[in-house]
């Protein structure tokens, strides 16, 4: 059972091989072995009841308490071990850790046309080229589930079709000013 | 929560107990209660300073929210440093206040303090008068701080001509402290030192 911590430092009295063996996993705060662990972005473990209390403390200067990083509650990180999920926290005034960030992995499936060099870093977007078009498209839909138009002769007949007027040579304008543009 | 707090204080306190300064005499911890509340320090004067060879206790008190807060520290030996009260003992120092961070330790605490011992700050100053002198009179502050160091905290280098002085101003009937802090103030200038006692 001896160590290499026992070997290399005769003159201390033996510290039990378990000890030692935990100071990697002790929280920075209370130093002792972290529970509901989680680890900062610098990388700095602490129990997440510890590392929330300081957070509290001060809320304007949100700093890692080892190395002075800047941190918050969205960037550190819960470690899960194996098979201790049914330990029950006693400080539960304490909000839950905040959970992983899980990402899918990424599928790289673009268009056959414009994926240069298959690495999707190139993407068109024909949103503001295609305006007056859907402009068109939906003026001349037949009546699919809308009020009907009010019928022809009255004022309000003539309105829509004085606006409709207005917009067909808004969009009108606007052709010509991406062809002269 | 002042469990955790004891709790901590407890294993820092085997840490530093364990810990090579301690080792080598450099710095010491031991409770004054049962409880961890109130603690003694004690920390060496850094070599090549004016401090070297002096000891200087610490009284540490820890509140109910360490380790969030900071524990409160004063220097119960008197010193002579820009960053220290020559009255209170009162120490400025950022650690002990808005930079402390809760996985700072009592033995990172009082290394520190030793690094200030070391460098001072005189731009930032707790003793408006000595940072005064250590900034226009390097010279004077180093005997001076020698001085104190030899009559308060033990050092063994004698400053002789301060020590006669004083002397002389004790012969005069006046208070011991009072002179050495009056003279100490006033570059060690018997006459203007004995102005400022009288009025």
């Amino acid at each position: 059972m001896a160590t290499a911590a026992d070997s290399q430092d005769g003159e201390e009295a033996t510290p039990s091989p378990n000890s030692s063996e935990n100071g990697t996993f002790e929280c920075n705060i209370c130093l002792d072995t972290a529970r509901d662990a989680v680890v900062s972005m610098c990388g700095h473990l602490f129990c997440w009841p510890c590392l929330h209390q300081w957070l509290e403390t001060r809320p304007t200067r949100q700093v890692c308490p080892v190395c002075k990083a800047g941190i918050s509650k969205e960037k550190v990180v819960p470690l899960y071990g194996r098979g201790s999920t049914n330990q029950q926290d006693p400080r539960d005034k304490v909000p839950p850790r905040p959970a992983g960030q899980r990402s899918e992995p990424e599928n790289n499936t673009n268009f056959p046309g414009f994926g240069f060099g298959g690495d999707g870093g190139l993407h068109f977007s024909f949103g503001i080229g295609a305006f007056p078009f859907t402009f068109f498209a939906s003026t001349l839909n037949l009546n699919d589930g809308r009020p009907q138009p009010p019928s022809a002769g009255t004022p309000q007949y003539a309105e829509e079709q004085f606006l409709s007027k207005v917009f067909l040579w808004v969009a009108v304008l606007f052709i010509f000013w991406l062809l002269i543009a | 929560m002042a469990n955790i707090a004891i709790q901590r204080i407890k294993r820092e306190f085997k840490e530093v107990v364990k810990s090579e300064e301690v080792a080598k005499c450099n710095i010491r911890v031991e409770p004054k209660n049962d409880n961890f509340t109130e603690l003694r320090g004690e920390i060496q004067g850094p070599p090549e300073t004016p401090y070297e060879g002096g000891m200087y206790i610490l009284d540490i008190k820890i509140p109910e929210t360490y380790p969030f807060n900071p524990p409160k520290v004063q220097f119960v030996t008197k010193i002579w440093h820009p960053n220290i009260s020559s009255v209170t003992g009162a120490i400025c120092l950022d650690i002990l206040k808005d930079q402390w961070a809760a996985a700072m330790t009592l033995r990172t605490v009082l290394l520190s303090l030793q690094a200030l011992l070391a460098a001072a700050e005189p731009d930032d100053p707790q003793d408006a008068v000595v940072a005064k002198q250590y900034k226009e009179n390097l010279e004077m502050f180093n005997t001076t701080a020698r001085h104190w160091a030899n009559v308060y905290a033990g050092a063994t280098k004698r400053e002789v001509e301060c020590d006669s002085k004083i002397q002389q101003l004790k012969n005069m009937g006046f208070e011991e402290h009072k002179a050495r802090v009056a003279l100490s103030t006033y570059n060690w200038n018997v006459e203007r030192a004995m102005e400022h006692i009288l009025t």
